[in-house]
């Protein structure tokens, strides 16, 4: 069959439908039985899934044309999505194409979730499309003879790749088609991505760089342009709104009405605990809504979810209120209007929540931003402009993670196990590890068979062994099984099952809140008020209680920061507030703040940087206002903080948001002194930030990661309960070890290097520097907080960071007794 | 070095930096939660902690010993963490060399046979008495002694003004009973809170601070 007819199948099968093909659908097909590997860029709900998954379909009808009949065995293709809840979904899409044309095909899943009887199964006998995980594709390359399973594979689907793109997973899924390449030799690599800012590179990662893959792709615009209206809730009166705050509640009146008056309503919450705050609240002040309105988030459990997402769909709720759970797949026609409450800190993320509303061709999808604090309206100024310019950030992608080399050499070590001359090159190839030195390389080889760089005397460590003919294998049963069970870049805390007492699982919630409740306490749980009866086998025991008052789990989440060009459009948009005409109806409504800014302090402009000091009974609070976004600032703030901290000995205890940073202190900060050492300098910037990481705690938490990655920490077995004997030890006892005596381990390094590149941001760090030198620095010293101060002094997030002596310091402080 | 002494049922007790106290009537070192073998216990299981933390406890050990020259040095449990491994024979051979008479009072770490203890010389027993004081490893009450005791791991978090907080391993006194710190390297601490009647003795660097 020739690439005319091939298409004409597809064709007739949308013509059944009644759909006509998107001009970026027969592109993606030609380009795919061209032999071209590629990227797909298409948003969520455009009809993706059906541009690779057709072309999968007519390449094997091109190589089979007696496809009707006679069926090859095995393995053909690989569906890789980053959350398993949209794996049903795409296996739907799947087999309605297959079957609709009348091919034989079948589509299986493998994820977390499938059990044991069907993972034997699939072992015997393999689907033809798979649909898997970065993670379960990992478990597979852990088990014998992957190899032979893989053989036959012509197509590889990574789905959502801005999602794994930017994280630990992507190097996952870098490693595993390095692997991929060589042992499935007919395979094509195709990506698809929502829009991000660096979609080349985003190629260029998934496909290696400088590889002859590379080489042989194209990348595919869907070019589906939306039109986005972005409407802010102003409070009736600013004068009674708050400072600070994140739930924003204050505003919940004004956002009724728009559900009232469009027919479903999503409500994107920044964190699990606002949401299931926002969900009470809305029943609580109008019990009209009940039944009708509903809530989603990930730790909800998994029926409820999909009960929920199908009610979206059939249009029997009037209202969601979710988390970031509903941002990836599920394409939810219905949906009119999107509220988001709170900044959503990205653009590319506000853009894909409008997104979720007005799906049909040639609507315009409407977003209202909700503020949860005054300040955060020049946000929502800022966020219309955003998406006025399509300024959507980058994803940047992870290089040399160490940890997940560790943890990739391993699961090859325990199924097939690998020769190092034959290993090191692939894994040479991709993005994240084209810089790998042989000494680097060495020393992971070294890591995963002696535990050192050397051996030693009276030694027992135990993990992969060398073989008589150089193979690296995994020979222990045990450590085999500890592997499998650890494989995976996602670190969670311990989590518990939540269960009533007769029965009924309502969800998963992390050990550390629970373990700060005693039995008889009351939670606020998945929209219920909860009374805790007790805690056995990680299991949480509750049952109802009518109790009114309860607590919400703070559910930990990484706090997120604007990017570079948010953080220009921020500062451009505060700028505004000075200016006498064009401002946007946000500044209007913000005007009885400024006034109350301007009269204790100023709004500075473009060419004024401001600093204010003031005291309270907190202690010497200096706030600094480089509106840079808050990784920015957590950097600029240690920084500062350790130059300080060297001019005479000091405890500051510091705050940031994405506006500026606080250095609080029990002493006042001589800030002439500060102006007049020049403490702002990109001079020794890097040697000053690295002293002042080991101050604070930075590094530390992310070893945390690095830690269980690289399979230092064994975190149990799941489900059993059985926790592994005298093998417990937490991740800061393992960085302090470290520390002490092997500073310069790979892994320990790494935790540096992360913290530098992805939380600190050294690049944008050096940029900001450099914008304040040219400003003029303004020191405000003022008699109270100002309404800028406001959400940055009242945050309980803080670093710290020390030059006095630990037993001075001891002697300035107390411990509280427990009440009788 | 800044020790700091305490009394308590006309005893005198010492307490020292690294977590050991020295009980001066009895010349009598205590050390509690030293954890031995629990780098290579790690090690053993795939964990490459580094090696070179084991030679550090013996260090430690070697200096408190130095100090107080005490004629019998007395260990409240958890000397070993788990089932017998390498770090066993670097014990033995230093366990040899000092002076001291050493005692084990075992706690719930401690299995490794009481025999292979005795073979060096080393006597074990889950419980002591001496005078009006009781040795344990896990914190017992008994009418008329002062209970000495670890397992804990006590450490304490401290607040000031400035929203500064920080935590250290610490001696938690109780009326009738002391609690010691760990003493080993690779092991962590368990925040307490005290109560109204308890002193507490904080840890900083090379020195024994007394809190409340």
């Amino acid at each position: 069959m020739n690439r005319k007819e091939l298409q004409q199948i597809a064709m007739g099968w949308f013509e059944q439908q009644g759909w006509a093909p998107f001009p970026f659908q027969k592109q993606t097909w030609i380009a795919f039985l061209q032999g071209k590997h590629g990227l797909l860029n298409a948003p969520t709900g455009s009809g993706k899934t059906y541009a690779l998954w057709v072309a999968i379909v007519l390449e094997y009808i091109k190589r089979n044309p007696e496809y009707s009949t006679k069926h090859k065995k095995g393995l053909k293709a690989v569906w890789i999505t980053p959350l398993k809840a949209l794996s049903v979904e795409i296996k739907q899409a799947a087999e309605r194409f297959v079957e609709g044309i009348g091919v034989p095909l079948t589509v299986g899943i493998r994820t977390g979730d499938t059990d044991q009887k069907e993972r034997a199964t699939q072992k015997r006998k393999m689907p033809d499309l798979l649909i898997t995980t970065p993670e379960s594709l990992h478990l597979l390359l852990s088990s014998k003879g992957y190899d032979e399973v893989f053989q036959d594979v012509f197509a590889i689907v990574v789905d959502e790749w801005h999602e794994l793109l930017g994280s630990k997973r992507g190097v996952q899924m870098e490693l595993a088609l390095s692997r991929l390449k060589t042992v499935s030799p007919r395979l094509r690599i195709w990506g698809i991505s929502a829009t991000i800012g660096n979609l080349d590179q985003a190629r260029e990662v998934l496909l290696g760089p400088n590889s002859n893959t590379l080489q042989n792709s194209v990348l595919i615009k869907a070019n589906i342009n939306k039109k986005i209206k972005v409407k802010s809730i102003l409070p009736e009166a600013m004068e009674t709104f708050p400072w600070r705050g994140h739930l924003g509640l204050h505003l919940l009146d004004e956002a009724i009405p728009i559900i009232k008056n469009s027919r479903s309503t999503l409500l994107f919450t920044n964190t699990r605990a606002q949401c299931e705050i926002w969900f009470q609240k809305i029943l609580e002040k109008y019990p009209e809504f009940a039944g009708e309105i509903a809530m989603h988030h990930g730790s909800i459990n998994k029926e409820t979810r999909l009960w929920v997402e199908h009610a979206i769909r059939d249009e029997t709720l009037k209202a969601v209120v979710c988390t970031s759970s509903l941002d990836l797949g599920v394409d939810f026609a219905p949906v009119e209007t999107i509220i988001q409450i709170g900044g959503p800190k990205g653009v590319a993320r506000f853009m894909q929540r409008a997104g979720r509303s007005g799906h049909q061709p040639g609507k315009e999808s409407v977003i209202y931003f909700l503020p949860t604090h005054a300040i955060e309206l020049i946000e929502a100024s800022a966020l219309q402009k955003a998406v006025l310019k399509n300024e959507i950030e980058d994803r940047i992608p992870y290089l040399n993670c160490f940890d997940v080399l560790v943890q990739y050499l391993t699961t090859l070590a325990v199924s097939n196990g690998f020769y190092p001359e034959e290993i090191l090159p692939e894994v040479q190839s991709t993005f994240c590890f084209q810089t790998l030195t042989r000494e680097q390389s060495q020393w992971v080889l070294n890591f995963i068979t002696i535990g050192a760089q050397s051996l030693q005397s009276y030694d027992e460590y135990k993990k992969v062994e060398i073989e008589a003919d150089g193979r690296f294998k995994v020979n222990s049963r045990a450590v085999a099984m500890r592997h499998r069970l650890q494989i995976g870049t996602i670190v969670s805390d311990a989590i518990m099952t939540v269960k009533y007492l007769k029965g009924g699982y309502l969800g998963s919630i992390e050990e550390w809140f629970i373990s700060k409740l005693k039995p008889g306490d009351v939670f606020t749980f998945a929209g219920r008020n909860l009374e805790l009866f007790k805690v056995k086998n990680m299991q949480v025991l509750v049952r109802k209680s009518n109790k009114k008052t309860a607590k919400v789990p703070s559910w930990m989440g990484g706090r997120m920061s604007f990017s570079s060009e948010m953080s220009e459009l921020l500062r451009e948009e505060l700028y505004m507030a000075n200016a006498k005409t064009g401002k946007s109806k946000e500044l209007k409504a913000l005007s009885p703040i400024f006034d109350r800014q301007q009269a204790e302090s100023i709004i500075p402009g473009p060419k004024e940087f401001l600093i204010e000091t003031f005291k309270t009974r907190e202690g010497y609070h200096a706030i600094f206002y480089p509106f840079e976004g808050r990784f920015v600032h957590e950097a600029l703030g240690s920084l500062l903080a350790y130059r300080i901290s060297l001019l005479s000995p000091i405890t500051f205890s510091l705050a940031f948001n994405d506006y500026g940073f606080e250095l609080l202190s029990d002493q006042e900060i001589d800030m002439q002194q500060v102006l007049d050492n020049d403490l702002f300098t990109t001079q020794f910037l890097h040697s000053d930030l690295r002293k002042s990481l080991n101050a604070t705690e930075m590094a530390k938490r992310k070893f945390r990661d690095v830690a269980v990655i690289s399979g230092l920490v064994f975190t149990g077995y799941p489900d059993k309960m059985l926790k592994s004997k005298h093998l417990q030890s937490s991740s800061q006892l393992f960085f302090n070890v470290f520390r002490d005596y092997e500073p310069d381990n790979l892994l320990f390094q790494q935790a540096f290097t992360e913290t530098f590149e992805h939380q600190l941001e050294e690049g944008r760090l050096q940029k900001a520097l450099q914008r304040i030198e040219n400003q003029n620095i303004i020191w405000k010293p003022c008699k109270k907080p100002t309404p800028f101060s406001f959400p940055i002094i009242t945050d309980r997030l803080r670093e710290k960071l020390s030059s006095e002596k630990l037993a001075d310091r001891i002697k300035k402080m107390t411990t509280q007794l427990e009440k009788p | 070095m800044k020790t700091k002494i305490i009394k308590n049922h006309r005893q005198t007790f010492e307490l020292h930096p690294s977590g050991a106290a020295y009980w001066h009537e009895f010349n009598m070192l205590l050390i509690a939660d030293v954890h031995l073998g629990k780098v290579t216990h790690f090690r053993k299981h795939g964990s490459a902690v580094p090696q070179s933390a084991i030679q550090h406890n013996f260090d430690q050990l070697n200096t408190v010993l130095q100090h107080f020259q005490p004629e019998v040095l007395c260990f409240l449990g958890d000397l070993f963490h788990s089932y017998l491994n390498s770090e066993w024979i670097i014990f033995a051979e230093w366990a040899n060399k000092i002076e001291s008479k050493i005692i084990l009072v075992s706690g719930n770490h401690d299995i490794i046979s009481p025999i292979k203890y005795e073979e060096l010389d080393i006597h074990v027993t889950d419980a002591w008495k001496l005078g009006s004081i009781y040795l344990t490893h896990e914190p017992k009450t008994e009418e008329n002694f002062f209970n000495v005791s670890g397992h804990v791991h006590p450490g304490v978090r401290l607040r000031g003004t400035a929203k500064q907080s920080l935590s250290i391993p610490c001696f938690l006194k109780k009326p009738n009973q002391m609690i010691l710190p760990s003493f080993g390297t690779f092991t962590g601490k368990h925040i307490v809170t005290p109560t109204e009647n308890d002193q507490i003795f904080a840890i900083a660097h090379d020195e024994v601070i007394e809190i409340i």
